[in-house]
Parts: C-alpha cells; sequence; structure tokens
C-alpha cells in the first residue's frame, strides 16, 4: 500500500506504454506495462495509471508529477502526419531548405537519393529585409508584405508558419516584428528561428525552425487531450514532457518548442544508464539497445551522458542540445542474404511486418532472430512474454535455404548471421567511441532493448570489454531513466569572438542576459531558488576550425562574472578538451568563440531510492532446467534459468537466464552475480577468451 | 577456425570498412582548414600489402578511385615496394607521379605484422593553399606545372618512424595559408596510424594470413561483380563526344571523345580520339582518366560493385600520349575536374546506348571551385583565402527528373554556411538559390543550376574561378534538351561584366558583386511526353 503521493515516469512506446512508480515516502520504485494506443497513446495512458492504481494500490489523485516520455512528435515527422506549412525568410534564400548542404550518401548512383523537403517551393516566400553579420540592419523589414503574406496564408488554410532570417541569432528584431505581425492574424502559429535555434548556420537553423513550425499544432492537440483525459480520470499531478536533452519541460514549454521533443525516444534509455553508471561508480559505460530494425548507442563517459548539438531525423537537421545516440541498421530483424557469396546481414530489414520468417507473417528471408532461434538461445514459446509463438521450423527453413546458397551448413549459417551482425554493432560503439578519443577496453558495455542481451558478451569480447552491466527492469528501462529526470532549458547565444581579454564586455553581457533569461524560464515553472542550477557552456575552436567543441565553463556556472581570470581559465579548459577529443592542441594559437550556452536546470527532488524487494523475491538459486543451446563453440547442454531465480550467488557461464521480454546469454567465461538494485554484473576472467 | 568461411569473410570486410571510416573521422577531428572541415574534400582507405585498394569510405568518388593507380605508379617507379619499411610515411602531390593535382597530397604508410608488409593506409586530402599563382592555388593563367605551385615528388615525410619537419616546413613555407595547411597535413598523418590500429586489431584477431586471404577474396569478388556488370551491357563500341569549353587561355572546344568497347566481361575505354593536350591547366594525366572511366563504371552496377582494385581489373583505359586525357609532362593540371566530368558524362553517354533504361542525360559536369582572397575582418593586415564548391542539377532519368543542385558524378562535396562565411570574410551575400528553367526540357526534366552571389565588403579582393559548361550544356538523351550552361559575373556600380569560366586575379573592390550560376542537368525523353501533372508541379514550384 502506497501510503502518500507518488511520481509516475511513463514511457509510451508502439507496443507497450511502460511505468515507472515512484513512492515518494518510502523511495520504492515499482514498475508496470499495459498495451499502447497508438492511434491515440493517451488512452493507453490513462489505462496504464489506472491499472498501476489499482496494482499497487494508491489513488489517481495521489500521482503528484507525471514524467512524460513518447515518440509522438517522432512518428508525426516519420510518417509526414504534418499540417500544410509555409517558410518565410530573406528575398534571395528561399531554397537554402532546399538545397540543403547538398553532399549525397550513394555515391556511385545514376540516379538522386530522396531528399527530405518538408515545405515546397511554392510555400517558401522571401521577403525584403536584411540583417548583417555583425547585426546591424541594412534593409529593414518590409512590414506590409509579412502582413499581406501571412492573411493570404491563413486564407489559403496554410496555418503554420515558420520565419527565419539571415543572422537572426545575433538580432532578432526583423523575426520578432514578423511574429508579432502574424501572431495577430487569426488562425496562425508561428515559429521563429531566433527563438528556435538562435545559432549560427542558416541551415540547420531553418531546418529546425520548419520542425517546429509544424510540430507545433500537432504537439498542442496533444498535450490538450491529455489534460482533458487526465483531469477527467482524477489526475492532478504536474505533467512533464521529456525532451531529447533528458530534461523534462511543461506542457506550456512543450508546446512552444515541439521541436526539442523530436529525439527524446532514446534519451530514457541513456538516463537510465548515466544514473546506473553514478550508482555503481562506474566512469565510462556504453549502452546498446538493440530493437526490431536497429540499435541505438549512447555514451556515459567520466559520469556524464554523452550530448551534441545537432542530430537529424529522416535526414533533416535538427540542431538542439540532445542526448547523442548512433543509430546503426543492425536488429533483430536484419534480413541475412548473399552477396557476391558471401553472407551480408542488414541494412535491409524485416521489421515487425512480415517481420522474421519465425513470425510466420509471409515473412521468407532469414534474420538476426531467426539465426537466435534456430541456435536455441531464444525459446520459441516465451517470446515477448509469451504473447507470440516463433515457428521455428520456418527460421529453420530459410536458413537452410541460405546455407545452401553460401555452401555451408545451416549451423554455420545460423552462427554466421549472429557474428555478422555483432561484429558490425561492435564497428558501431568503437567508432561511436572512437569520435570521443576513447578505448573500449576502459568501458562497461550495458546491453538493454529486446535483444541486447543475447549479444552483449559476444560484442564486449570484440571490444576487450571486460564487465556487463545488464540493467535490472530492462524492459521499462526507459522510463527508468526519465523517472531520474530534472527540468531543463537549453539557451544559446552566437557570436563569433576571439577569447581573450577584448571580449570579456561581450561576454558579460551575452552571460547576463542568458542567466536573466534561465532565470524567467525557471520562474515560470516555480522551481525554488535552491533546485535551480545555471550551467554556462561555451563552443570554441582554434580559429580556422569549422567545428567546435562544446567547453564547459564551470567558474561562470558557480555564479562568477566574467573576469581575466575566467576567461583564461576557459581557453585552458578547451585546449585540455581539444588535446583529450582530438590527440593534439596548439595552446599557442587563439581561440575562437562561436556560441554561449546556458542549460537552466530546475532538480526535481527525489527521495533517496529503497532497495528493490521485487527484483530479490529468491525463488531458487539452481537454475532450472537444462536445453541444448549453440553457444560460441558450438552446442552445448545448458543452463537455462528465470532471471527472478537469480539469487545472490556467483554463477558462471555458459547459462541462459531467460526474462519476460527478452534472454541474457551468459557465454563461457563469464561470471555474473546480482547487485543491489537487481541488475546482474557480468565479468569475464581474462585468458578464457575464444 | 583458422581458414576463411563466408563469414568470416564478411566480419573481415565489415571490419576493414569500419577502420577505413574510423580513418575519416580521425581526419575530420582534427583537420583545420574549412576545406577539409566544411567542404568535407578528404578520402581514405586501406590496401593491401601489395598495393591494392580494398576497402574506402564513402566519400569522393575522384579521390577514391585514384589512390590506387597512384600507389601503383609509386612501386613503379620512384620507391618500389621492396623500400617501404616499418614506420614510414610516403607523401606526394606530384601530378606526373600519380597524382592528382598539386592541391591534393597523397599520404600512404605500409603496416606490418611480424616484420611482414601486410596493409598500407591511405588518405588524400586537398590542401587549401599549396602556392602557385592564384590564392587557393588554382592558377587559370599557368601553361606549366610550375606555375601551380609547390610539387613533391614521392617523398618518405616519415622514415623509420622519425619525422622529417624539414617537408612539413617546405610545405608551410610555400603555402598562403601555412597553419591550415600545416594542421591539415599533421591530421592526415595521424589518420593513417588509426588505419593501421585497425589492421593491427584484424591481424591480431584473426591472424595476418586470414587477413590477407580475405583482401584477396574481397577483391575478387568486386572484380566478379564488376564483371557481372559488364557482361550485362550488350558486346560492342559505344562511342559519344561532349566538350570542354575551353582551357582558359586560346584553345575553344576541346573534343572528350571516348569509345567503350564491350567484350563479354572485359571493358576497353580508349580516349584517344580526344583534343591534344591544352596550353591552359585543363589537362588530365592518365591516373585522373582513369579514375574517371572506374567512376562511371561503378555508377553503372549502381553500387552493387564494392569499389576497390579489384573491381578495375576487368577495365582498360587507354589514351594516346599528349591528349588532354593523358597528358605529357610540364603540362598544367590544376582544373583538371574541367575534362575529368567530361570524361565520366562520356563513358556514360557511350553506355547510353547499351543500357538506355538506366542512363541519365547528363549532370552539370564540373565542380565549381571559387576562391577569394581578401582582407580578415577580425585580424588587422592579414588576409585569408575562401574556398568554396559548387554544384549543379542531375540530368533527367529515364525513370524520373533529375536532382535539384546536389553533388553528382565525380565528386561529392558540402557547400559552406553562407552565415559563417559572412563571419569570416569581408563579404554578403545577395543569392543563394536555384534558377528556375536551368533544367533541360524532356520527359523528365533535368535538374536546376544554382546561383550563389555576394558582395564584397573590404576595400580589396581577389577573385578566381575554375568552372566549365558555360558554353556547352549538359546534353540530353533520347530527345531531351540539355540544361542551361552557367555564367559567371562580375557586377560593378557601373556595369556587369561576363567573365570566362577559368580565370584568377579578378580585381574586387568594395561594393563589387560576383555572382556564379551553375549549370542544369540536360533533360531525358521527349519534352512533349512530359506529363500534364508534372508540367503543373512545376509551374507551381516555379521550377520552370
Amino acid at each position: 500500500m502506497i501510503e502518500k503521493s507518488v511520481r509516475i515516469a511513463v514511457d509510451i512506446g508502439g507496443t507497450f506504454t511502460d511505468l515507472q512508480i515512484l513512492d515518494l515516502a518510502s523511495g520504492a520504485i515499482h514498475d508496470f506495462k499495459s498495451p499502447s494506443t497508438p492511434d491515440d497513446p493517451s488512452i493507453g495512458l490513462i489505462n496504464a495509471l489506472t491499472g498501476a492504481a489499482q496494482r499497487f494500490n494508491f489513488e489517481l489523485g495521489q500521482i503528484k508529477m507525471l514524467l512524460h516520455g513518447s515518440t509522438i512528435a517522432t512518428n508525426a515527422v516519420l510518417e509526414r502526419k504534418l499540417p500544410k506549412g509555409a517558410l518565410i525568410t530573406t528575398e534571395g534564400f528561399t531554397d537554402v531548405l532546399e538545397i540543403g548542404r547538398h553532399m549525397r550518401h550513394n555515391v556511385y548512383s545514376l540516379k538522386a537519393e530522396p531528399r527530405a523537403l518538408l515545405i515546397p517551393r511554392e510555400r517558401r516566400f522571401g521577403v525584403p529585409e536584411r540583417i548583417l553579420a555583425d547585426g546591424s540592419v541594412e534593409t529593414p523589414l518590409d512590414l506590409e508584405r509579412i502582413k499581406v503574406l501571412g492573411e493570404n496564408l491563413a486564407d489559403d488554410g496554410v496555418n503554420a508558419i515558420a520565419v527565419m532570417f539571415l543572422h537572426a541569432y545575433r538580432n532578432p528584431a526583423h523575426e520578432q516584428q514578423a511574429a508579432e505581425i502574424l501572431s495577430k492574424i487569426s488562425g496562425l502559429s508561428v515559429a521563429t528561428s531566433y527563438e528556435v535555434s538562435p545559432e549560427i548556420r542558416e541551415f540547420e537553423r531553418v531546418s529546425t525552425t520548419v520542425l517546429n513550425a509544424l510540430l507545433k499544432p500537432v504537439i498542442s492537440g496533444y498535450l490538450e487531450r491529455v489534460a482533458e483525459r487526465l483531469k477527467s480520470a482524477g489526475v492532478s499531478a504536474q505533467l512533464y514532457l521529456v525532451q531529447s536533452n533528458g530534461g523534462v519541460a511543461s506542457p506550456a514549454e512543450a508546446a512552444r518548442l515541439p521541436v526539442k521533443l523530436l529525439l527524446s525516444g532514446p534519451a530514457g534509455g541513456a538516463m537510465a544508464m548515466a544514473s546506473f553508471a553514478q550508482a555503481h561508480d562506474i566512469e565510462n559505460m556504453v549502452g546498446v539497445d538493440m530493437g526490431g530494425t536497429s540499435s541505438d548507442v549512447s555514451v556515459v563517459l567520466k559520469g556524464r551522458v554523452g550530448e551534441t548539438g545537432e542530430g537529424a531525423i529522416d535526414g533533416l537537421p535538427v540542431r538542439l542540445p540532445m542526448i547523442e545516440i548512433r543509430t546503426i541498421g543492425a536488429g533483430g530483424g536484419s534480413i541475412a542474404h548473399t552477396a557476391s557469396n558471401a553472407m551480408r546481414v542488414g541494412p535491409r530489414s524485416a521489421g515487425s511486418m512480415p517481420g522474421p520468417a519465425s513470425y510466420q507473417k509471409g515473412g521468407t528471408e532469414p534474420t538476426v532472430t531467426d539465426a537466435n532461434l534456430y541456435l536455441a538461445r531464444i525459446d520459441p514459446k516465451a517470446f515477448l512474454g509469451g504473447e507470440m509463438t516463433l515457428g521455428k521450423d520456418a527460421a529453420e527453413t530459410a536458413i537452410q535455404s541460405l546455407a545452401g546458397e553460401l555452401g555451408i551448413s545451416a549451423d554455420h549459417t545460423a552462427k554466421g548471421i549472429v557474428d555478422v551482425a555483432n561484429t558490425s554493432m561492435a564497428s558501431a560503439v568503437r567508432l561511436s567511441l572512437f569520435e570521443k578519443g576513447a578505448d573500449p577496453s576502459d568501458f562497461v558495455l550495458a546491453p538493454f532493448g529486446g535483444a541486447g542481451g543475447l549479444h552483449a558478451c559476444a560484442i564486449a569480447e570484440e571490444l576487450d570489454i571486460d564487465r556487463i552491466i545488464f540493467p535490472a527492469t530492462a524492459s521499462t528501462l526507459s522510463a527508468r531513466g526519465i523517472l531520474t529526470s530534472d527540468l531543463r532549458h537549453d539557451l544559446s547565444f552566437s557570436e563569433l569572438l576571439l577569447a581573450g581579454t577584448g571580449a570579456i564586455p561581450t561576454l558579460q553581457s551575452i552571460v547576463t542576459q542568458l542567466r536573466d533569461q534561465a532565470a524567467a524560464l525557471l520562474d515560470e515553472d516555480a522551481v525554488p531558488p535552491a533546485q535551480r542550477r545555471i550551467m554556462i557552456s561555451v563552443d570554441c575552436r582554434y580559429r580556422g576550425q569549422a567545428y567546435e567543441i562544446m567547453t564547459p565553463w564551470p567558474a561562470l556556472s558557480a555564479n562568477n562574472p566574467v573576469d581575466q581570470a575566467a576567461v583564461a581559465a576557459l581557453v585552458t579548459k578547451f585546449h585540455r578538451l581539444h588535446k583529450e577529443l582530438y590527440a593534439h592542441n596548439a595552446p599557442e594559437e587563439p581561440v575562437e568563440i562561436v556560441t554561449v550556452r546556458a542549460s537552466a536546470i530546475g532538480l526535481l527532488d527525489r527521495p533517496p531510492e529503497a532497495p528493490n524487494t521485487e527484483q530479490r523475491s529468491v525463488v531458487s538459486e539452481s537454475p532450472e532446467r537444462n536445453r541444448p543451446i549453440s553457444l560460441r563453440d558450438g552446442w552445448h547442454d545448458t543452463a537455462v534459468c528465470h532471471r527472478s531465480s537469480i539469487g545472490t550467488k556467483q554463477m558462471s557461464g555458459p547459462l541462459l537466464i531467460e526474462e519476460d521480454y527478452s534472454a541474457l546469454l551468459i557465454e563461457t567465461g563469464w561470471t555474473i552475480r546480482a547487485l543491489d538494485d537487481g541488475s546482474l554484473m557480468a565479468t569475464r576472467s581474462l585468458g578464457d577468451q575464444t | 577456425m583458422t581458414e576463411l568461411d563466408p563469414v568470416r569473410q564478411e566480419v573481415i570486410r565489415n571490419a576493414l570498412i569500419a577502420g577505413a571510416e574510423e580513418m575519416n573521422a580521425s581526419i575530420w577531428r582534427t583537420a583545420r582548414s574549412t576545406v577539409v572541415r566544411e567542404t568535407l574534400d578528404y578520402s581514405t582507405a586501406l590496401f593491401d600489402g601489395n598495393g591494392q585498394a580494398v576497402a574506402q569510405s564513402t566519400r569522393i568518388p575522384i579521390h577514391l578511385n585514384s589512390m590506387s593507380v597512384c600507389l601503383e605508379d609509386i612501386i613503379a617507379g620512384p620507391i618500389p615496394i621492396t623500400d617501404w619499411n616499418e614506420g614510414d610515411v610516403i607523401l606526394t602531390n606530384d601530378p606526373y607521379a600519380g597524382g592528382q593535382h598539386l592541391s591534393d597530397f597523397v599520404a600512404f604508410k605500409p603496416i606490418f605484422s611480424e616484420g611482414r608488409r601486410i596493409a598500407i593506409s591511405a588518405a588524400i586530402v586537398h590542401h587549401v593553399d599549396v602556392g602557385g599563382g592564384a590564392p587557393g592555388s588554382y592558377f587559370a593563367g599557368a601553361t606549366e606545372i610550375y606555375q601551380e605551385g609547390l610539387r613533391l615528388p614521392p617523398t618518405k615525410l616519415v622514415e623509420a618512424g622519425k619525422t622529417n619537419d624539414a617537408v612539413i616546413n617546405i610545405i608551410r613555407r610555400n603555402s598562403r595559408e601555412p597553419d591550415k595547411i600545416g594542421g591539415d597535413v599533421h591530421a592526415q598523418m595521424a589518420c593513417l596510424d588509426v588505419g593501421a590500429a585497425a589492421i593491427g586489431r584484424i591481424a591480431g584477431r584473426y591472424g595476418a594470413k586470414i587477413l590477407e586471404t580475405a583482401m584477396a577474396a574481397i577483391l575478387d569478388q568486386s572484380e566478379q561483380a564488376m564483371k557481372k556488370v559488364i557482361t550485362d551491357l550488350p558486346d560492342g563500341t559505344y562511342s559519344f563526344k561532349d566538350l570542354v569549353d575551353d582551357d582558359g587561355q586560346q584553345a575553344l572546344h576541346l573534343d572528350v571523345a571516348t569509345s567503350v568497347e564491350i567484350s563479354g566481361d572485359r571493358c576497353k575505354v580508349d580516349l584517344s580520339e580526344s583534343a591534344d593536350q591544352a596550353p591552359g591547366p585543363v589537362n588530365c594525366t592518365l591516373n585522373m582518366s582513369k579514375s574517371a572511366a572506374y567512376c562511371a563504371l561503378l555508377s553503372i552496377g549502381d553500387g552493387a560493385v564494392m569499389a576497390n582494385s579489384g573491381a578495375y581489373r576487368p577495365i582498360e583505359v587507354i589514351c594516346r600520349p599528349g591528349s588532354i586525357a593523358n597528358c605529357n609532362s610540364p603540362a598544367p593540371v590544376a582544373n583538371r575536374m574541367a575534362t575529368g566530368h567530361r570524361i565520366v558524362t562520356t563513358v556514360l553517354g557511350a553506355l547510353a546506348t547499351a543500357a538506355p533504361e538506366r542512363v541519365p542525360a547528363a549532370y552539370y559536369g564540373v565542380s565549381y571551385v571559387l576562391t577569394l582572397q581578401a582582407p580578415d575582418p577580425l585580424i588587422p593586415d592579414e588576409s585569408r583565402v575562401y574556398f568554396e564548391v559548387e554544384v549543379g542539377g542531375w540530368g533527367g532519368h529515364p525513370e524520373g527528373d533529375g536532382a535539384n543542385g546536389f553533388s553528382c558524378g565525380f565528386h561529392n562535396l558540402a557547400n559552406s554556411p553562407l552565415e559563417m562565411c559572412e563571419v569570416l570574410f569581408p563579404m554578403t551575400f545577395t543569392e543563394y538559390g536555384f534558377i528556375p528553367g536551368s533544367g533541360g526540357e524532356g520527359q523528365h526534366r533535368g535538374g536546376l543550376g544554382l546561383a550563389r552571389e555576394w558582395r564584397l565588403n573590404s576595400d580589396w579582393g581577389k577573385v578566381s574561378g575554375s568552372f566549365e559548361r558555360f558554353r556547352h550544356g549538359p546534353y540530353g538523351l533520347a530527345g531531351g534538351k540539355p540544361g542551361a550552361p552557367g555564367r559567371f559575373l562580375h557586377i560593378t556600380k557601373d556595369a556587369t561584366v561576363e567573365l570566362p569560366s577559368k580565370i584568377s586575379g579578378v580585381q574586387l573592390v568594395s561594393g563589387d558583386r560576383i555572382r556564379l550560376e551553375t549549370s542544369g542537368g540536360g533533360g531525358w525523353g521527349d519534352p512533349e511526353r512530359r506529363t500534364p501533372q508534372a508540367r503543373a508541379n512545376d509551374e507551381r514550384a516555379g521550377y520552370v
């Protein structure tokens, strides 16, 4: 029985709506899962809350805070369920959105790859105005033209308007004037680039602004529906939305800047990793979330989850601070086939329709899932919590047919499919770490997602990683990460400056302005002073470089003024980061400042976590049964047990651990033990490898 | 397992590609100049121990397919493979010793295992300025390679682990941008070690012998795949002729005449009927011509063939010496892309007869390289070199319209962000957009060319352009019309001057504007057969 109030994190996926319920009095955490309702996800949300309230015996009115993660914005873009939009921009530059950076991915193709474009040429309008690189106005904005344009668009039923003028990040006056005029016209919803992504580089800014403009009506509509349903269900909780940066935002803020939700899907998992890393004193951790069609790699380096200033969705740049995720086209549904007498796996995927051959929904080509089934690493009756029975014969037929083409045995083929998938995932992990100047062998691997646990040992061995952490509640992991979120607003200001004494007055005024904005936003969220953190960082580079390093500025984050010592500390920090990331630096060379950033954080209080008793309810310490499973070195009669039956005892591979929604394969040479929070730590004894 | 099977082979193939990609990431991370960092003008590859290119990063066709021929020339000439020792790095930019043009430095590092050379890592990088008669080293007035900048024969930049700093000092001293070229050379050297580490990992895990067997098998696979592409084309000899506008000096309408002979699984490309080598810098060495022909044939394969030395085996490229496609020293070559792109479009044009359902009309077919030298807005008394590469429209395709303003064919480069250019250089852009009506008419319209126009804000500036397709628009196919040719305008207070396509050192004063218009792609099919919907779409979007 939960006595007082609860905080709930919800992650709405395509199949399941996952909850993590935090009892604010005891610190105990419970998890819950119920089916999603993709047509209107808010229905599934209410169902899940109701179900959890019954299961854990609390009243819906006791929910104090609801942290909401979803892929609604993502799906709206991927499925192009977006309203008709228009772009108003500087005259002469209406095609910037369509030209993009004009590089192709398919180098040897005679047919151009399709380029994603959300606003066609006939709805992109140039207006007379020009602001120069220093922020000065060369040509004033033609206000009359804006008014006429806005009225015509409203008449034509085009309601989502993006406004992007050159150098608006330096001087937003024209965008502000345009927005003021447009917002007075009934029915128009406006997004301006200085509000969405106030940073230099016009294409990335206009792309992000257009996405925001088109998502505004989508997200506003959803939030209204959610508010209504929550109200009628008797939920009075404060609602917050998960953003791509791993923090949460109020519904008002999310409705204003919905583009910040766009890449939030994998953020929960990454946040969970960061919190595991902290809880277990692990400095460096790399997460591999292996799903059906793709896998997401995220990195915790020196206790911090990796962030980046830019991502992309469907080829459309999204320039906002966000958790850095590398997505690769290898998942359970990746199809194995032949090319020039060799085996290839992916990038084609069977997805969920028709799905792997063993789904028996029309797929005939073997996938990674089929290979795992063939190798008896998956129990055909226990797939997806027993919701689906897999067809072992169908998998075998598909694999045998490929084996025939390759002239090798079916066994060899099935293992080969898994080997190829593992090595390409390992390569992606290596590249993700390499880009940060890090060595994989300094990392702990954290596999999650439906298929991650079966591949973890092999990927770790490929990368010389000796420790794997299998998180508790892996199937609601993303919700677990969301539960650790705080409120967060990211602000920025671009101005090119040489980092030195001369820049002090300008820097001071930029920082003051950012701090004021940050304070105003935290005021809106009613965050008490003691719960506020404003972190300042600066994007720096050597003069001549074209890309920047986000350099934290601790002195300024501690609310110090900008002075000579602070600037010197920033420059020193940049030199050091440059060396860490790029293996060399040039302390004698001038450093340029491109963008100053502020992250305004409102800490959400959490009670100390109570030990997870549910996970540790020991049933039996001995393996439940054995079955023949194909391991790294061939078929062996292998112990199989359910995760809930693992006690505190250390156990050694080979061992297959089944969970409700996935399975973990512990190869020979690996030993596991349970940690306090119910996670399993696997370690490799050296000298016992392949 | 000790022998190679289809699985292990794929695992090693993936690891080699990943190694080339890591090298790529390494250069991008560490380079200094905008030409590398924003324009992305560099490529990386891993070779086997004998100098056969095995795995390449997905970047720029011209680069990728030129490194192996460069290496062949070095081994056959100045530095035999037996002299490639552990800890060496070999560097060259000499077009007459296997290189491209002087701006492109190619570097190789042999990789050893148990005292045996098992692989070579390689990188080619376009350096921002190597001296010569014009900033950015595109000197339109050159009549000899000696006027085009620093020429470095194949040289051991590093010997047995010890860097020859004198070479780096010489390179720096000969450049208008010493810090950038110095930084970029270091980035290029560092990436070779990244490649060596990747090879070391693979050899350590599977054994050097298996790695070597796998590399040989990967080459054989590509050879087989390319042979299949060729076999699928009907036997016969197909010819096509296209024109290079001029050499920027006195030679006009230069023929690039190609005959492609398909015979079973072999293909012979003969460029001998092409014009004599030109006085101006539009000449290609045979290596550049080979690279262009390989690129065209790999495109016919539509990505099905993994590009490496195996894929080149069934292809023979010949040309009489002294021709524009096989020039003799000391012909200048800085603007070799003018002819190189034309070799691609003629090989494709020839094969349009053999595979009419696959080959599109001509793309813009030129790398529009523009450079500006002007005072630095942030540092008094210093000047900086601005460098950009633009693109145009794709040709209409049997299955659809050509893409508007998109990298195609022989190169693959990003544009420079306008706002960043305006902050770093004394320039203000006045337009960047498509040119309506520039795509060749056809059942499937050619893609549109681009207009890029800016104004100079400083007291002085010097502009150079290295362009093409001002006189002869990209050809149409199957009844489609040619794309509109490009233009280069110098707009002053008093007049608008149409500049030639290849020019250097145009003096600008404050307020002058420079406008580049790139060409659209050729159209495909009879324009009468264009559907009313497609026409309405064009009207609505203002593409025509």
